[in-house]
């Protein structure tokens, strides 16, 4: 058995420089658009987003949360000319 | 998938660049357009001026209004004074105390609806501790709309979704903006004769207690950018000890409203349903009793409403619930409280910069100079203690007036060898990361540096914790090479991250230098307990040498022009409700315990 504490350093200068490795995991988002009344082609609640966090969702061509990065602002619900959005309070604040 | 321009550069040529479409940037642009009806006045914006900054879903009332008849521009300038323990450069905040009013008239014809009373006359309320300054706006709402649709009648050029990461400096004058779209990645050039920054707080500095990176008080996207620009470019920054910390809603994060409800009956209670200080207003006194009082047996702390009429709930409610943060509506019914019914929890908010607040910003005087020449500053980022969001206005202003009359006397000239460099180096920098798309994401390394901001810089402050912080901090500068994205929108994110790392060294070292307790809690040393005039009637500001190292120095308070009474510098600290002390008056004994009883 080699010797513990040199194991150790040796694994600490490794892990130094060893590369990155990544996971991903699912995220509950506050962003909610009804596919079926988000009018293809509009982006008005894209473009109110201080954050810019919603994009058109490449699956639908609708408006979806692409970033897990809200302020619950509102400013997507209220701009919406359709009222497809609805705004939740991030989970870890409800 | 947008396409990625990161290769390909803009230069635009103009007469004055702001940066921040918010209310002071907002405000800035639209006013150098109608003086330059000709000229080039571009609005660069890292969201869309249509929703930005601190008041994106509008305001629910100016904070700070010095209405004739209310009060005189001499009281408001005392009591902010007074509120700030003195260190506060009154010439600024008397210029702001004169001009505000025609602000508001200004705001009246663009057609902002302030609450009048019978009389037709302005409805100012009291929330500060002394004078009457509080104008309420109760459909606000509309505030931000009525700025972007003046900015779309006076033809003010707006750039969106264009961050900025660095001034453009020839022979210590600013004469440009650099940055990048945070959509298709490409590089911007922005030259200028002179630049107004208005980028807002430093909003994203501690860790709320939830954990969610952008459940903050302030609209999440105020990162820093202006504080970290600013020094950069070798600019003076102050007061940035004096940490933004609010009573806010526990959680939701925004403010409970305690300026809206006081003036319907509304106030601060602990557990017990008791009053504990005397006044409402935001100050850093008022935040240490209320440190103390939620860390005590008698916490939490809770705005209490419950004691009001039905319909006065309801107006509260149509206040609260539509404008500045509406969603707080939802929050309660989700946990199924209502004003009526319960109180609404409280706690402490995470620290931030921000002068509209508090007193951190950028070192500017009555005329929103900084201390380089070509470079002005108005709103959350500039050093006008407590100036709130009319003092945004009222700055913004300032600013384009005093950048005009400086573009008289300077040119904007060729793009020069030394603009050359600083451009290819900056370009280099910012896209560094997007060579890295395996390496650290963006969001845990702000996490980490939020929450050293939480572990060793959030009040009460000590000098061994923030030393030992402040190697943290240094070692997260050093991190960043490990930082990696794939987007021009974690890009930024990555880029707020440094300015998020930059506050907080400033924050830091700025706090480690004032050896003394100032501001309540928000300078609350616990090694230096006590107010220490005789050293640190001073201004402490913070720079970046010649050789890049952050530099602290000591600026003088100028004399006042409106002058205090000691006792009156000290009336902030008088603001805990003191236990009632039975009076033995002269007579009977028993009229003295009928009197207690009753």
């Amino acid at each position: 058995m080699s010797d513990l504490p040199d194991r150790e350093h040796q694994k600490a200068v490794q892990a130094r420089v060893v590369g990155p490795a990544q996971a991903s995991r699912r995220f509950d988002v506050p962003v909610v658009v009804d596919v079926a009344q988000c009018i293809q082609g509009c982006r008005v609640c894209i473009e109110s987003c201080p954050v810019d966090c919603l994009s058109i969702s490449p699956e639908t061509g609708k408006a979806h949360m692409e970033h897990d990065e809200c302020w619950y602002c509102l400013a997507c619900e209220i701009d919406c000319p359709k009222d497809a959005i609805t705004v939740k309070i991030p989970f870890l604040l409800r | 998938m947008t396409q990625d321009r990161h290769n390909d550069v803009t230069i635009t040529e103009v007469d004055v660049v702001v940066v921040g479409g918010g209310s002071a940037g907002s405000t800035a642009a639209i006013y150098a357009q109608q003086a330059l009806p000709r000229g080039r006045v571009l609005l660069l914006e890292k969201a869309n001026v249509k929703r930005s900054g601190a008041i994106a879903i509008g305001m629910d009332g100016l904070n700070n209004a010095v209405i004739p008849g209310h009060a005189t521009p001499e009281q408001y300038v005392k009591e902010i004074t007074m509120a700030n323990d003195g260190i506060v450069n009154q010439k600024a905040l008397l210029a702001y105390a004169e001009n505000s009013y025609s602000m508001i008239e200004e705001l009246d014809r663009w057609g902002v609806k302030f609450q009048k009373n019978e009389t037709g006359e302005f409805d100012v309320k009291k929330v500060h501790h002394n004078g009457n300054y509080v104008l309420p706006m109760p459909e606000g709402y509309d505030l931000k709309r009525i700025l972007y649709r003046k900015i779309k009648q006076c033809g003010v050029r707006v750039v969106n979704r264009v961050m900025a990461t660095r001034l453009l400096v020839e022979r210590g004058r600013v004469v440009g903006v650099l940055g990048f779209d945070t959509r298709d990645g490409h590089f911007e050039v922005i030259r200028a004769k002179s630049v107004i920054l208005c980028c807002g707080a430093s909003g994203r500095l501690g860790l709320p207690a939830s954990g969610y990176l952008y459940g903050t008080y302030e609209n999440p996207s105020n990162a820093g950018d202006g504080y970290s620009l600013a020094y950069h470019a070798g600019a003076e920054l102050t007061g940035i000890e004096c940490f933004q910390i609010n009573p806010l809603i526990k959680d939701y994060n925004g403010p409970a409203c305690a300026y809206v409800t006081g003036p319907f009956g509304g106030h601060t209670v602990n557990a017990h349903g008791h009053r504990f200080i005397e006044s409402d207003y935001w100050s850093g006194h008022m935040m240490l009793e209320f440190y103390r009082e939620l860390h005590s047996e008698n916490g939490p702390v809770y705005l209490k409403l419950d004691h009001l009429a039905p319909e006065t709930l309801l107006e509260i409610e149509r206040v609260l619930h539509r404008t500045e943060r509406p969603s707080r509506g939802r929050f309660h019914e989700g946990r199924g409280q209502g004003y009526a019914t319960d109180r609404v929890e409280m706690h402490i908010s995470e620290i931030g910069l921000c002068s509209g607040h508090s007193a951190s910003g950028v070192w500017v005087n009555e005329r929103g100079e900084t201390t380089l020449p070509g470079l002005y500053t108005a709103g959350d980022m500039a050093c006008v203690p407590h100036n709130y969001l009319l003092g945004a206005l009222t700055y913004g202003k300032i600013c384009a007036e005093q950048a005009l009359a400086y573009n008289g006397e300077v040119s904007l000239g060729e793009l020069s060898g030394e603009q050359s460099d600083q451009i290819d180096a900056e370009k280099q920098r910012i896209f560094a990361p997007l060579s890295r798309p395996n390496g650290v994401p963006h969001h845990q390394y702000e996490y980490k540096v939020r929450r050293l901001v939480n572990d060793y810089l959030q009040p009460p402050k000590a000098g061994h914790r923030m030393q030992a912080g402040l190697g943290h901090l240094m070692r997260a500068e050093q991190e960043l090479a490990e930082v990696g994205a794939t987007t021009p929108h974690e890009l930024m994110r990555v880029v707020e991250g440094q300015f998020i790392r930059d506050c907080a060294e400033m924050a830091a070292r700025a706090s480690l230098y004032r050896t003394e307790s100032r501001w309540g809690l928000y300078h609350y040393r616990q090694d230096y307990p006590a107010q220490d005039d005789a050293n640190w009637f001073v201004h402490v500001n913070v720079k970046k040498s010649e050789s890049g190292e952050m530099e602290l120095l000591k600026r003088p308070v100028a004399p006042y022009l409106v002058p205090l009474r000691a006792d009156e510098l000290s009336s902030y600290h008088r603001l805990r409700i003191q236990p009632k002390t039975e009076v033995v008056a002269p007579g009977p004994a028993g009229a003295v315990a009928q009197a207690v009883s009753a």
